[in-house]
């Protein structure tokens, strides 16, 4: 509603005197400014009580619906813009630490748009942000180092047990494989020998085209001769039927006295008509006999190429064998040395294991399992067992280290058995014994170095020598 | 309701020291908005509230962007995204956005709050091509479910080749 409008329509009076116009003036101005001061004022609690949330801690609400050119516009936007600071300033702080505290340094507080104090603020929350984060992070890894070392010192044993295991499959899988190979090597080294008589088979079979395909081109020669021959006696038949004819036409002239010889003219004349047959069904043989050996020429070609052919598929047969056998001869050779080097593996985790054992009797007390693990000796413990009788005494016992591994092997074992003697009685209370333990522990270790490197040098040793 | 703009080639950028604060309500309409807001967007503030805030989506923008995002402050935390604006006159104009949860005295969510920075260059450079090539997803897919699987999958593929959460990797550019 209008409060001006309303006060300038109420005149009552038709010839407005200037007493009237001044009076109806004052009256509307009057009005406007107390319109005026009105809205202002409306507005002007709108921004208190935006202000007064504000101060209780309420960034949420804002001031909207703003109308451009109004006098408390721009106060009403600066009041926002003020909201606005804080706010944002608020949450970046919290988001900044709220990551910090999750060990999430990335996550800073970002001072851009924000302005003045505000914004050197935020330059010292980060300092803040940044050390705690770090802080977070260096007591998540502390945290973190401890779990791990009471993992690791919790389930050594169990973890270097699973790798005994794991190693004893591997070896068994290994010497399988092994096997297999040495099987391979021996089957290629069999095929090599079937090819090799395949290869003189069909050797001989294209030198055997080849002779017969000489003969047949010799009786298809001779043949040919034959064919003249014949052409010779079939004229020299003609001939002689001609002759015959004009004696018989002589005898006839000559009357009773020709008719002897007029006999002999017809014998001969009948004779040549027989020769005359004869060569030419000759001939007609001769003929089947041509076709019958320009077909074996064409086969006996077609042998001959085809023999050839096997014979230079069969050789390339033969070199793809050959590689085959040394490739499967090679494998054989690294397969070995794998294995070799997986049964050295083994040894050494048995030979680990057991000491490992002796330090866990100064923890269990010589009543523990590991106690009575620990008594075996360097002949009877697992490394022993593999060395005096099994496949290290099998498998490495011609090669020059060999021999060096039994007493390191046994110096550990006896310190080892020294140092768990010295646990009866008050030694947790008495430093001598305690670094008497420590000494033998220590002789132990040396010794124990030399057996892992004399293991090392007796697999290397077997494979240079093989 | 107010119609989209067509996208047009013209760039608006946001000053240095300013940012763009809005507020919503829980389905993402605008209830207010300041004076940056309104200056950027091209928009009156009268346009603006009332009004769903994707009215500055720009096509640009895979929509696996706003799934996250969406999935994010309804989780009730904090996202930070990088983000193509349209404004009323077609331009662009590419902001760095952080939205938060508004909880009452209560706890219980009652809206989303945005601050919107101007980005470095390079970052926008960088994630313009990643953009691009989860749109390309997107439209490969068809669009639908199928789209956005395909388009979050390159993404979280993006991001576990570089070993990076999807944060250190925003805060990383
Ligand atoms: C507080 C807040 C701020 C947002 N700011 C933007 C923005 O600047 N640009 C934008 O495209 N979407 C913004 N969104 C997301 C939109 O709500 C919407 O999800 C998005 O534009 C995609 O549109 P669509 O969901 O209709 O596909 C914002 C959402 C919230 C809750």
């Amino acid at each position: 509603m209008l409060l001006g409008a309303g006060w300038a329509a109420s005149g009552p009076h038709p010839l407005p005197t200037l007493a009237w116009s001044l009076g109806g003036a004052c009256v509307l101005l009057l009005g406007l400014a107390l319109y005026t001061a009105h809205r202002i004022l409306t507005a002007l609690d709108r921004l208190t009580g935006h202000l007064k949330a504000a101060a209780a801690g309420n960034l949420e609400s804002r001031i909207t619906g703003i109308k451009a050119g109004a006098a408390t516009g721009e106060l009403a936007w600066a009041i926002n813009d003020l909201l606005d600071q804080q706010e944002a300033y608020f949450r970046e702080v919290y988001s900044a630490f709220e990551h910090a505290t999750r060990g999430q340094t990335f996550r800073l507080a970002m001072d851009q748009g924000l302005h003045g104090a505000f914004k050197e603020a935020m330059v010292r929350v980060n300092i803040s942000v940044e050390s705690l984060g770090q802080v977070q992070m260096m007591a998540l890894k502390e945290k973190l180092i401890s779990k791990l070392t009471d993992l690791n010192s919790g389930n050594l044993l169990t973890n270097l047990k699973s790798i005994q295991e794991y190693l004893m499959n591997m070896t068994q899988e290994m010497s399988i494989v092994g096997q297999l190979s040495k099987e391979t090597a021996g089957d290629a080294e069999a095929s090599r020998a079937t090819i090799e008589g395949l290869v003189a088979d069909l050797n001989r079979v294209a030198e055997m085209a080849v002779a017969s395909d000489a003969q047949v081109r010799l009786l298809h020669e001779k043949s040919d001769e034959i064919h003249q021959i014949v052409q010779v006696i079939t004229e020299v038949a003609d001939r002689t039927n001609l002759l015959a004819l004009n004696a018989a036409i002589e005898a006839a002239h000559a009357g009773d006295a020709g008719k002897g010889f007029a006999v002999v003219a017809e014998e001969v004349r009948t004779l040549s008509e027989n020769t005359k047959d004869a060569a030419a069904s000759i001939a007609k043989t001769l003929q089947t006999f041509g076709q019958a050996t320009t077909q074996m020429i064409s086969d006996s070609e077609q042998v001959k190429a085809l023999a050839e052919g096997s014979r230079t598929a069969v050789a390339e047969f033969r070199t793809r064998v050959l590689k085959f056998a040394g490739s499967a001869t090679t494998s054989f050779t690294q397969m070995s040395r794998a294995q070799d080097l997986s049964f050295a593996t083994l040894v050494k985790v048995d030979h680990f294991l057991y000491k490992q054992n002796g330090y866990r009797v100064i923890h269990q007390g010589t009543a523990s399992p590991e106690a009575r693990a620990v008594q075996s000796d360097h002949r009877s413990c697992r490394l022993g067992t593999w060395y005096y009788e099994g496949q290290g005494a099998e498998l490495f016992s011609h090669v020059p280290s060999y021999v060096r591994l039994e007493a390191p092997h046994a110096d550990v074992h006896r310190n080892i058995h020294d140092a768990v003697a010295q646990l009866s009685g008050a030694w947790e209370r008495n430093p001598a014994t305690q670094s008497l333990i420590y000494a033998h522990f220590e002789a132990a270790e040396r010794a124990s170095e030399t057996v892992m490197s004399t293991i090392d040098r007796m697999v290397e040793e077997r494979h240079r020598l093989a | 309701m107010l119609k989209r703009p067509l996208p047009t080639q013209q760039e608006r950028v946001l000053g240095e020291d300013d940012f763009i604060v809005s507020k919503t309500d829980l389905k993402g309409i605008i209830t207010y908005g300041n004076r940056h807001f309104i200056q950027m967007s091209g928009y009156s503030e009268r346009e603006l509230l009332g009004t769903p805030h994707s009215i500055l989506r720009h096509p640009d923008m895979p929509r696996v962007v706003f799934r996250l995002l969406w999935d994010t402050i309804q989780a009730k935390r904090e996202i930070c995204a990088y983000v193509k604006n349209l404004a009323k006159d077609g331009s662009f104009y590419w902001v760095f956005a952080n939205i938060t949860p508004s909880f009452d005295r209560n706890g219980d969510l009652i809206g989303y709050y945005s601050v919107r920075r101007k980005p470095r260059a390079e970052a926008v450079a960088s994630i313009a091509q990643i953009y691009q090539a989860l749109l390309a997803e997107e439209r490969k897919a068809g669009d639908g479910q199928e789209g956005m699987k395909a388009s979050l999958a390159l993404l979280n593929q993006t991001l576990e080749r570089k070993g990076l959460s999807y944060e250190e990797f925003v805060f990383g550019l």
